[in-house]
């Protein structure tokens, strides 16, 4: 049996392509190396807790009045998930600095702007409307037209900018971009690499549709979508973990670590592109392997997941999230990423949010430290184990310095991952969370708008590795345009 | 216009600066690429431990390619693979030498009455022999996080081993807290280990064995069940307690422990057993349909799917049997089961998941499993 499309990797990016082929009739088989879907979005349970490895923001869902892209995929694809919203609701501390908090919505943290620097709402404004134009831009683009430049012409002016010049030149003082730059974690790259065009489209996320998370554990949301790719018609084999996949001939050949093999007309990977090229297909594609050189794999890091038994009043934990910077200036403080134990770091309290976080009297802390260099290199792996509660612990006592809030003496579990748990699970090339680097001239829109200079013949990329970057939104959204793309529509 | 035709150009200039050559692995790749799941090794040493308890000392086979085995934590165990009369079964059975000594493993197997597996190795199995195992997983043991500084340990019959591979941790530096293990035997004649304990006793300032008989009186040793008089001197104003051993001395501790107000999180066991009398005698129908392939075999009512599965020769997955590490999750299509303990997270409850392991036929079945 020769199969429409075999998509290799049953992660956020692979569901959705498969659930809109199958809808569209494809006949769609999707392998998956684990005995579960979901990839990086998964749960686990320890003891009575269980934690969620991604969705603690979910950008671009929105709710019923602020409807996201992903919230009208979701509903094209007739999967239903009850949601909350995450609300403005941070607390920021930058060493050898006052902590400051981001609380209420946008507008209040537009007017607190202005009390660093006079004239910033007006700037904010500004930047409100041309991240409008650049978004609307944007979908003209998604749709496989050009837009005119008389229309959108702040779309082309900032074109070729990088956040960071592109705040300053807006007239923003250095102080407020500080501000304005909290979330760079989130996108995993500095504004300083990070282009005004990827920028502006997360912002208009950010302010325009509401960050959510899932009601329910990650794990139930995957099911989910995985039920409906088999309602639709959608094959999935777990266990099935792709080693080769031939592209010599018109029909594609795949073989599994089993000793299986299936055939298809295209391959989809939502896997880490460089893996595929590194490892899954022999055959020489042309230049493929100068493109791949010329790209940064996204950051790693390690993640903390404790289970606390007091609730989170009761723990003086009052913020869904709570970062640590060593500077909130990204291009500086990503210079400081690059060694085991720096003090840039978010935590996040899910029960903040969600009150079926954990069970009664109980709360999920989350401790996220990520590295933008190979730090776990000099790492013997009988140093491992130590080497990884050293730097638990140190994340914790981190914490509880910074915030003053004890958490040390209720742990009843703790879980840590490392880039090595992440690769392991995900086939993630060097264990990243992010795919590839935004940088330069590979951010989104640099990868979208070569899109069809860079298509491969019976080979396609969906997922956090592919064009629109990292997040559940990003990959979904992935699935849905790139298979609407093989299947001739815009 | 220009400007997006001068971007896509751009792209394509600065990648034609770079090599074309292939992609090479960064160590993370290269470490995880070498991360085995199954390891191969031989059997170096049998030690006699007590008239029914062998320890095996497993070193890497090299000639099947097992360079070293992987380092493990004290509290760890490993799953022994076997086939056996055309079926293939798996047993887990804790790590019981120094995590500081990775050039070898060593498992301690009591002999269990009609027991598949634990009478082939203590009969059967010679120096030299070959076997299959898993790498080293689970999550018992001490957490230098989560964990007390002051340790106690519970111990019925095998339930020592873990803690003699964490005593020999703390006795080596590797794990730094106050051990008192209590060790639950029938007689002076049951003790494993018994060299090693009292070496212990006497050398090491952190690490204390505190042995009871149950059916014996005799001098040097304790008398009768862990009680509340025999671990009041050792509890401190902050204890961890860790248990390993059958579930009737859970049960009986759980008691002694609630009147020292220890809370919840300092309590943590190793499952080791599935305990259940099914209340009739049938044997069902069940339909596995695999990957590319689908078997109908039998199934009893006091058997676990799993134990079917592999009567009959189908190479199902296992690690731990006892419904806690996921390894053999399946999805039910049909039927109707009994779960009996596990620990599984709800959505899988809520989407037919279930681990085969320690699952009991209450019907004919249909399972998926992906193999």
């Amino acid at each position: 049996m020769v199969y429409d499309y075999i998509i290799v990797g049953a992660g956020m990016g692979g569901i959705s392509a498969g659930i809109n082929l199958a809808i569209n009739n494809k006949k769609v088989l999707i392998l998956e190396k684990n005995s579960l879907p979901g990839g990086l979005v998964s749960t686990f349970k320890k003891g009575r807790f269980e934690f969620d490895t991604s969705g603690y923001d979910i950008y671009n869902y929105g709710d019923k009045e602020h409807i996201g892209e992903l919230q009208k995929i979701l509903s094209k694809y007739k999967v239903n998930i009850e949601t909350d919203i995450v609300p403005f609701n941070y607390i920021v501390k930058e060493e050898k600095k006052d902590t400051f908090k981001v609380k209420g919505s946008f507008e209040e943290f537009i007017v607190d702007l202005e009390d660093i620097k006079f004239g910033s709402a007006m700037q904010a404004t500004t930047l409100a409307k041309i991240t409008k134009e650049i978004r609307w831009a944007m979908d003209i683009i998604l749709k496989g037209d050009i837009p005119k430049e008389e229309d959108y012409p702040r779309f082309y002016k900032y074109l070729d900018y990088m956040a960071s010049d592109a705040l300053l030149e807006i007239g923003f003082s250095k102080e407020v971009i500080k501000r304005l730059s909290i979330w760079w974690l989130d996108v995993g790259s500095p504004l300083n690499k990070l282009s005004f065009i990827d920028f502006c489209l997360f912002l208009e996320k950010l302010i325009f549709k509401k960050n959510a998370i899932f009601d329910t554990k990650n794990l139930d949301f995957c099911l989910k979508l995985i039920k409906r790719y088999q309602k639709v018609g959608g094959k999935i084999n777990y266990n099935s973990w792709v080693v080769n996949i031939d592209m010599e001939d018109n029909i594609k050949l795949v073989e599994t670590k089993d000793g299986h093999s299936y055939k298809a007309k295209h391959v989809i990977c939502d896997v880490s592109r460089r893996l595929v090229f590194k490892d899954l297909i022999k055959k020489e594609i042309k230049d493929v392997n100068r493109l791949e050189n010329a790209r940064t794999i996204g950051a790693n890091g390690v993640v903390i997941y404790l289970g606390l038994n007091k609730n989170y009043q009761d723990l003086g934990l009052e913020y869904y999230k709570y970062y640590k910077f060593t500077t909130l200036d990204s291009t500086n403080n990503i210079k400081y990423m690059n060694s085991l134990g720096h003090n840039t770091w978010i935590a996040y309290v899910p029960n903040v949010v969600n009150n079926n976080a954990s069970p009664k009297n109980t709360t999920i802390l989350v401790l996220k430290q990520i590295y933008f260099s190979d730090v776990f290199n000099n790492v013997a792996i009988n140093e491992y184990e130590k080497l990884k509660n050293d730097i638990a612990d140190s994340l914790i006592s981190d914490f509880e310095e910074t915030y003053k809030i004890d958490i040390r003496e209720y742990i009843e579990e703790i879980a840590i991952s490392t880039p090595f748990t992440v690769e392991r699970l995900t086939s993630n090339v060097n264990g990243t969370m992010y795919g590839y680097m935004l940088k330069g001239y590979d951010n989104a829109i640099h990868r979208i708008l070569s899109y069809e200079d860079e298509e491969i013949e019976g080979l396609s990329f969906v997922g956090a590795s592919s064009i629109f970057g990292s997040g559940i939104d990003n990959a979904i959204i992935s699935g849905f345009y790139i298979t609407n793309k093989l299947l001739g529509r815009k | 216009m220009d400007k997006i035709e001068h971007l896509r150009e751009e792209r394509k200039n600065i990648a034609k600066t770079y090599s074309s050559k292939k992609i090479k692995d960064t160590y993370i790749d290269e470490v995880t690429k070498e991360y085995k799941d199954v390891l191969y090794v031989k059997v170096k040493k049998i030690i006699e431990e007590t008239n029914d308890t062998k320890s095996f000392i497993l070193v890497p086979d090299i000639e099947k390619g097992i360079k070293e085995l992987p380092p493990f934590k004290a509290g760890q165990y490993i799953s022994v693979r076997m086939f056996i009369d055309k079926s293939y079964t798996t047993r887990a059975y804790s790590l019981s030498s120094s995590p500081g000594d990775t050039s070898k493993y060593r498992i301690t197997i009591k002999r269990v009455p009609n027991g598949l597996v634990s009478n082939i190795m203590l009969d059967e199995v010679k120096v030299g022999d070959g076997l299959t195992i898993s790498r080293p997983t689970g999550d018992f043991g001490y957490n230098s996080i989560r964990d007390e500084e002051n340790v106690l340990g519970i111990a019925g019959g095998s339930g020592i081993t873990p803690f003699m591979s964490l005593a020999l941790a703390i006795n080596e530096g590797i794990e730094n807290c106050n051990l008192t293990v209590f060790y639950s035997v029938k007689t002076e004649e049951d003790i494993i280990f018994k060299s090693e304990i009292e070496h212990l006793n006497k050398h090491s300032k952190k690490v204390k064995f505190i042995i009871t008989l149950t059916r014996e009186e005799k001098k040097g040793y304790l008398n009768g069940h862990i009680d509340k008089k025999m671990l009041e001197p050792y509890i401190k104003e902050f204890n961890t307690v860790l248990m390993c051993g059958p579930k009737t001395l859970y049960k009986s501790m759980n008691e002694v422990l609630g009147e020292f107000n220890i809370p919840r999180k300092s309590v943590h066991y190793e499952n080791f057993f599935v305990d259940f009398e099914p209340n009739d005698n049938k044997t069902y129908e069940l339909k596995v349909i695999m990957k590319n392939d689908f078997k109908v075999i039998k199934c009893k009512s006091n058997e676990t799917l799993l134990v079917a599965m592999e009567n009959a020769g189908i190479k199902a997955p296992s690690l731990c049997r006892v419904g806690i590490c996921g390894y053999c999750r399946s999805v039910i299509l049909e039927g109707k089961i009994k779960m009996v303990g596990g620990n599984m997270e709800k959505a899988l409850l809520e989407n037919d998941y279930i681990h085969p392991c320690i699952s009991y036929p209450e019907s004919n079945i249909v399972l998926r499993l992906d193999i």
